[in-house]
Order: C-alpha cells, then sequence, then structure tokens
C-alpha cells in the first residue's frame, strides 16, 4: 500500500503540465544524444546543470533522468543502420542488429530495439520502485573479488561471440585486453604503453575503438566492391518497416532476459550498462535453439542487449538514490545536481523527499511510453537512409564517425586513432577475426585488472579470496563452464561420427 | 531553490545597471574577457573538480561576476597531467583559466610524466581548503581512532583502507598516521568515490577518509560512525569529533586544496582582473552557502600568497612522500 500510495503522489507530481513538459523535453532531447555517436548523457547533463539551478528541483530531475534513458533508446539507431555504435552499450547492438539491416530488415530491427527498451525500461523503474533498498544493501555484498569474477564471467563469453575459429577470437580478445592497460596506472600512477603520448596518458577511449573497428572497418570492406545505386535493400510498404508478430514472439525470452539482467547488473556500482548488454546476448545465445544463427541477423540478438541497456537504468538508480552512491559518471553528475540543489544524497534521501523520488519514479513510467510513442514513428523513416547510394552512405558514415570521435575529446589525435582502428577493423575482417572479442577485451580489461590487483591487496596476496567467496566462486564457475561448452560440442560431434561409422550401433 | 522568473528578471536588470555603474573600475584595469572562457578541470564529469567548477560557472552567473559565460572543459588523465600539460600549451591564452586541485601539486613530485607544475603556469587564488574525516563502518568494534590503530598493530597490514590513488590525501593521511604510530595497514585504491563508500559500507575494507558532506548523511543513516576529523579545529557540523591533535596524534593535517591557474606568460593586469572576479566571488551569499553546504573551509588566498603556499606545500609534500617511502621525482 505504501508504494501505491507513494506512486499516486508521483504521478501527482509528474502530471503536472509542466513536468510533463520538462520530460518531453529530456526524453526527446536524450533520444537525439543517443542517436548522435560520441554525444554522451553525461556530458550534455552536465552542459545543462547551470541552467536548472533556476527550475524547481522535481522539474529538472525529470529532465535529466529524461535525457539519461532517452539516449538508451536513441543508442541503437546509428548501430543498426550504419554499424556505428552511438554508445558504448550499442556495440553489441551492432553484432545483429546491423546484420539485420544488410538483409533487408532495418526496421524491424529498429523497431525490436525500440520495443525491447520501452519494456525494459519500465520494468527496471518497477524495480526501482519495488525493491530499491533491500537490493541496494544486497550489492553492497559485491565488492573487488565478485566484481573480478562478474567480469571473467563476461569475458567468458567471447566462446559465444567467436565466430569459425575460437583461436582467432581469443587472440582478438587478449589484444583488447591490452588496449585497455594503455594509460595511467591507478595504483601506482606510472604510465604503461604511452610511448610519451601525452594523449595515451588517460587511456584509449573505448568509442574511438569501437567506431573505428565497427564503422570504418566495415566500410573500407564494403568499398572493395565496385557497386552501382542502392546497397542495401530496403523493402517498401510500412508493413515490411516494422517487427512482426513472429519478430516479437522470437524476441519474448530476449526481452525478459535482459530486462533482468540489465537490472541486476546496474544495481552493482562497478558495473556498467556495456557488461550488462554483452552477458544478456551471451545468456540470449547459451539458451537459443538457434545459436549458430546469431551473428547473421537474428531479432532476438537485437531484443536482449538493447533490453539490458535499459533496465540498466533503473537499476543505476537504485544506488544512487538509496546510498548516495553512483555507479557510472551519468549518475555521479545526477548526484551532484541534487547537492548542488540543496539535497543531501544519503539513505535517508528518500525518506526525506518522498515527492521527489516517487514523482521521479512516476516520470519515467510516463517518459518510457513518450520514448516509444516517438521513436516507433521514426523507424520507417530512418530505415529511408539505407535507400542512399553507396557514394552517399560511405562519406555519411565517415563523416558520422569522425564527428562522433572528435566530439568526445577534441583531440585530432584520437581521429589518428580512429584511422588506425578503421584500418585494423578492415585486416581483421579480411583475415575473418572477429572485433567484438577484441571490443569486449578492451571493455573489461580495465576494471578486471583493478578488480583482480584490489582482490589481492585484500587478501594480501592469495588467489584463494576468488574461490572462498561465495559469490564470486558461483560466477566463476560459471564462467569455467561457458569455456569448457566447446569443448563438449567437439567430443560430443567426435562421439556421433563414430556412431555413425559403427553404423549407428552403440 | 526556487527561482521565480520575476526575480531572475530583476537580478538581471540590476546587473545590467550594476554592470555600467562598475563599468569604468573595469575598463581601468585594462582587461576583460570578451568571449566565453575556458575552465579547464582534471577530472571527467561528475568529479570533485569537475562540479567545484561547474557551481562556480552557475554562480558567476547568478551574481553577474563576469561579463562572459564560463564553459567548463574536461581534460581528464594522468592524475591532472594532461590537464595541466594543457594549461601550458594555452600559453598567453586569455580566454583560458583553469581549476587546479592538491593532485596537480603532487602529481609532478612522484611521476616524470607530470612536467608542468603550478610554478610553470601562473598561479592566481586559492579558493577552497577541504577537510576531511576519518570514519568507519557504523557496527566496526572501533570506537575511536586510538582503538583502530591498537587493532592495526595487533595485526599488522590486515585491516584496510579503501582511497584515491597513493599521491592522494587519503593515502597521505594514512602514511602519517603509520610513521607517528608504528602500525600497518592496507591501502586499496578505488577509482571512484562511490566505488570506496561502498566498499567500506559493504564491509569489504574497515576505515576510510571520507569529505565531510559525504559522510554527513551516511551517519544521519546509521550506516558510518567519525572517529577523528582532519583538521586543525572541529567543524562547525561535527562538535564531538576530536581533530587529529585531540584524538592524541601529532600529525600535520594535510588539507585538500582547490584553486584557479591561468596560462604561462598572461599580462599582469589579467591576473589581476581574476585575482578581483574570485575575490568577489568568495564574499557573495551564494559562495558561504556553498561552503556550508559542502562544509569546505574558505581557503581564499591572492596570487602571491599562492605562489608562497605553494613552494610550502610542495616542500611538505615532498618530504611526507619520501617518508612514506613513495618514489619521488624532481
Amino acid at each position: 500500500m505504501d508504494v501505491l500510495s507513494g506512486l499516486m503522489q508521483g504521478f501527482a507530481v509528474a502530471l503536472q503540465p509542466v513536468n510533463l513538459l520538462w520530460c518531453f523535453l529530456g526524453v526527446i532531447l536524450g533520444t537525439v544524444v543517443g542517436i548522435m555517436p560520441g554525444l554522451a548523457p553525461s556530458g550534455t547533463i552536465a552542459m545543462l546543470l547551470p541552467l536548472t539551478f533556476a527550475m524547481n528541483p522535481a522539474a529538472a530531475m525529470i529532465m535529466l533522468a529524461g535525457i539519461y534513458y532517452g539516449a538508451k533508446y536513441g543508442g541503437s539507431t546509428t548501430a543498426i543502420l550504419l554499424n556505428v555504435p552511438g554508445e558504448s552499450a550499442s556495440v553489441v547492438t551492432c553484432l545483429d542488429g546491423h546484420q539485420m539491416a544488410r538483409n533487408g530488415r532495418a526496421g524491424p530491427a529498429l523497431g525490436i530495439a525500440a520495443i525491447a527498451s520501452f519494456i525494459a525500461g519500465t520494468v527496471g523503474v518497477l524495480g526501482l520502485m519495488l525493491v530499491a533498498p533491500p537490493l541496494a544493501r544486497m550489492a553492497l555484498a559485491f565488492s573487488s573479488p565478485e566484481y573480478f569474477a562478474l567480469m571473467s564471467l563476461g569475458l567468458a563469453m567471447v566462446v559465444l561471440l567467436a565466430g569459425r575459429s575460437l583461436v582467432k577470437a581469443l587472440l582478438a580478445m587478449l589484444v583488447g585486453l591490452w588496449l585497455s592497460g594503455i594509460g595511467t596506472d591507478l595504483f601506482s600512477t606510472t604510465s604503461r604503453f604511452v610511448f610519451g603520448q601525452l594523449e595515451l596518458l588517460s587511456g584509449i577511449d573505448f568509442v574511438v575503438v569501437a567506431i573505428g573497428v565497427f564503422a570504418i572497418g566495415e566500410v573500407l570492406a564494403c568499398m572493395e566492391v565496385r557497386g552501382q545505386g542502392q546497397l542495401l535493400p530496403v523493402p517498401r510498404g510500412l508493413r515490411n518497416l516494422l517487427p512482426t508478430r513472429r519478430d516479437l514472439k522470437d524476441s519474448r525470452f530476449a526481452f525478459a532476459n535482459g530486462s533482468v539482467i540489465g537490472f541486476l547488473i546496474g544495481v552493482l556500482p562497478g558495473a556498467g550498462s556495456t557488461i550488462a548488454s554483452f552477458i544478456s546476448y551471451g545468456v540470449e545465445k547459451a539458451v537459443s535453439r538457434r545459436r549458430e544463427e546469431f551473428g547473421r541477423g537474428v531479432v532476438e540478438g537485437v531484443a536482449a542487449p538493447e533490453a539490458a541497456n535499459n533496465s540498466e537504468t533503473g537499476g543505476a538508480l537504485v544506488p544512487l538514490l538509496t546510498l548516495g552512491i553512483p555507479g557510472s559518471t551519468t549518475t555521479a553528475i545526477l548526484l551532484a545536481a541534487l547537492v548542488l540543489w540543496g539535497f543531501k544524497p544519503g539513505p535517508l534521501f528518500i525518506s526525506d523527499n518522498p515527492a521527489l523520488f516517487w514523482g521521479l519514479v512516476a516520470s519515467m513510467y510516463i517518459g518510457n511510453v513518450m520514448l516509444l510513442v516517438l521513436n516507433l514513428p521514426l523507424v520507417p523513416l530512418f530505415a529511408q537512409v539505407l535507400r542512399a547510394p553507396g557514394y552517399v552512405l560511405y562519406p555519411l558514415v565517415f563523416g558520422v564517425s569522425m564527428v562522433g570521435v572528435y566530439s568526445v575529446s577534441g583531440s585530432l589525435f584520437d581521429l589518428g586513432l580512429l584511422a588506425a582502428f578503421g584500418l585494423l577493423g578492415y585486416l581483421m575482417r579480411k583475415l575473418d577475426y572477429p572485433a567484438a572479442p577484441l571490443i569486449l577485451g578492451l571493455v573489461l580489461g580495465g576494471g578486471m585488472e583493478r578488480a583482480l590487483r584490489q582482490s589481492l591487496m585484500m587478501s594480501d596476496g592469495s588467489l584463494s579470496i576468488l574461490a572462498t567467496r561465495p559469490i564470486s566462486a558461483v560466477m566463476l564457475s560459471l564462467a569455467l563452464l561457458i569455456l569448457l561448452i566447446p569443448l563438449f560440442n567437439k567430443v560430443n560431434s567426435w562421439r556421433l561420427r563414430a556412431l555413425e561409422q559403427n553404423g549407428g550401433v552403440p | 531553490m526556487k527561482q521565480p522568473v520575476k526575480k531572475v528578471l530583476f537580478a538581471t536588470v540590476f546587473a545590467v545597471v550594476g554592470l555600467g555603474l562598475c563599468a569604468p573600475s573595469v575598463l581601468a584595469q585594462g582587461y576583460k574577457p570578451t568571449r566565453p572562457v575556458e575552465l579547464v578541470v582534471h577530472t571527467g564529469p561528475g568529479g570533485g573538480s569537475d562540479v567545484l567548477a561547474r557551481a562556480i560557472a552557475a554562480m558567476m552567473e547568478k551574481e553577474n561576476l563576469l561579463p562572459v559565460r564560463l564553459q567548463v572543459l574536461n581534460k581528464p588523465g594522468g592524475g591532472g597531467a594532461v590537464a595541466a600539460a594543457y594549461m601550458a600549451e594555452k600559453k598567453g591564452d586569455q580566454n583560458t583559466i583553469g581549476l587546479f586541485t592538491g593532485v596537480w601539486l603532487t602529481n609532478p613530485l612522484t611521476s616524470d610524466k607530470a612536467k608542468v607544475t603550478l610554478k610553470d603556469l601562473t598561479p592566481v587564488a586559492r579558493l577552497v581548503l577541504e577537510p576531511a574525516l576519518i570514519a568507519v563502518k557504523a557496527d566496526a568494534p572501533y570506537k575511536s581512532l586510538g582503538d583502530f590503530i591498537a587493532a592495526a598493530k595487533q595485526k599488522p597490514g590486515e585491516l584496510k583502507q579503501s582511497g584515491g590513488s597513493i599521491t592522494s590525501r587519503d593515502n597521505v593521511v594514512r602514511q602519517l598516521l603509520q610513521q607517528e604510530t608504528g602500525a600497518r595497514w592496507t591501502f586499496i585504491s578505488f577509482p571512484g568515490g562511490g566505488e570506496r563508500i561502498a566498499a567500506l559500507l559493504g564491509g569489504h575494507v574497515n576505515l576510510m577518509v571520507i569529505e565531510p558532506a559525504e559522510a554527513g548523511e551516511h551517519i544521519r543513516g546509521g550506516n558510518m560512525r567519525v572517529l577523528a576529523q582532519v583538521s586543525d579545529t572541529r567543524l562547525p557540523g561535527f562538535p564531538n569529533v576530536p581533530t587529529l591533535k585531540e584524538a592524541g596524534f601529532d600529525v600535520p593535517v594535510v588539507p585538500q586544496v582547490r584553486g584557479v591557474v591561468a596560462p604561462p606568460d598572461i599580462p599582469r593586469q589579467n591576473v589581476a582582473y581574476w585575482e578581483d572576479v574570485f575575490g568577489k566571488l568568495t564574499k557573495t551569499q551564494s559562495w558561504r552557502k556553498f561552503l556550508a553546504d559542502n562544509q569546505f573551509e574558505d581557503g581564499y588566498q591572492n596570487a602571491a600568497q599562492l605562489s608562497k603556499f605553494y613552494e610550502e606545500f610542495t616542500n611538505k609534500m615532498r618530504d611526507i612522500l619520501k617518508d612514506a617511502g613513495i618514489k619521488t621525482v624532481g
């Protein structure tokens, strides 16, 4: 009943016309930020912060949160259409999303992404509303050893992301892990692999590598084929531009899996939406009956990561609002905003400011509906982009990529890196190395190294800390199991072959 | 925090009139920014310096102290080295200023990659000193800092403290206490402030050095207990918590310091202009409230005083780091 009356109070706040307007502005702005690669919600919110001082804090919070979850909706657009990940969590969406576009199914891919975002976004808010305080306390049980185990589990997904050759996938992953080591070491403040370049002191931005390897690499490879006119098929008729009943049915489990995994990982202050989307993609593939079709454009390969990415937002707000602990850059800025407005975020924040909390929760339900209504009609429109002939589309991808990378850091050095990683992506494609494991290694490497070293400091150098803590032990065993799957498959195929040779007699 | 439109309008009208009146004095100084000024910080959005910078930008606007906008520019990396190097590159640029913190001073002492010191840039003003608290989890057995030290002596290296990088104030305080008492405990670096608190509340570490504003709510919520304050006098928000000296530990108080620098080679009159603007800022009502909300101490010093402070601080820190066995350069 507490929840119900709180929610009623929240809707009373969120449904005020002014707040509806701010919510609408927030989600529109968020969508735009999400679509533009390189523009991150964190930077946008930080930029708008001084403007919010003249606003009512509830309205300001509703708008800023709208930017935060709105950006997650938009991120899939360029990933699907141009193979340019709009934000870090959209890398996984590229895998099947862009393949769907190449198969002439860009519309359904965009549509499923919007629907998955809506369902998962709503599930995330539900979780935030119902289980926030107890869950936040549980999340505190997670420390460095558990984070290391979680990231190992994520890294084990490489088995599922591998193409024909597991060895090549593992090699690509190692390169990614190495790239993550470039920059300043947190523990000793010494620099590693910077070759005297000041720009490398802060490490290589993940966006540069992802856009280079995915987008530029792909364009370079495509340019080899001299073609005329339209490159990718775009079917006519609205019916073909929206997901079919069958697509929705195929994605049912992906919606649920992504929503739950995304929310749970979001609650952990040290994980992040990229890990959430990788893991839910891996889980989806592991349980799928058409595992071998993943990576060639299956609809659930878009639904799972997009769902995870969106419910992560609700999860990430849990430690922020119940403990005053931010888990990501964006939540750190939201925390700063709360402090600057004169609030005291911490364990008593919700009970001190029920109107603000419930108003935010209610506005997120409303905002998610707004986003769905806003995004679905845009799908057929966006799909038309692919009608453009190669001589228009390729420069467009180059342009979007370069603007995206430059807007992250404003440094020309990063544009040079982009070119280098574009070439790397092209070579990897030619030599049949999968790109996703490289990105996975890069995303997880830094956090994984840190977590391992922190764990070893906690245990005074003994690795047993990873096995004796139950949560970490379970996750590490799971990771090991995933790594062993290909072996089982191999044994199984030997057995089957043996069976055949014996004429079917066991 | 509500700011009715009417009030804003009034403020603007007043400000415009006010600016008109004081224009001659500004002109007399000969320099006035004519286009938006970049305020360089060494953290990403949401970091301590970034938040302070954005608060300053907002207050400048609210109090109409600047004819142009302040734009925050994030140059993270290398523990401040990237931002400092960027400032050095902007030699003579009249539309760039930066916000420095203690790590801009300590980093060049330990990293040979961080070549730019405050001396190579133009000091403008010191703004705040941030005191700190030493906190444990509420259900920890330590009732005083003495209890903790005694426990650490019994089990050398087994107790843990969460904090930032090894050149951060957190670790310096630990080093000083270890030297003073002979106790030994482990320091674990976490990049984000949130992770440090989570590690303490989850019981994975035993102690942390925390900012008063951050700790306040966790104490009120019954999650944390404060053992001592890293400050010369007791903070108004914590009248019952002893300072380090009162708790029986005679170690130097290391302040976290934040202030403003300009690029090298800018005209003397520009420094005077910025000194004046920030001096005015620190006298405003908004600034007072900001300091009180965050429990910061007013640490205003002008350019000359700041240069002197820099010398003393650097020498003191070099000794502390050396004594702590951290390799220093330069």
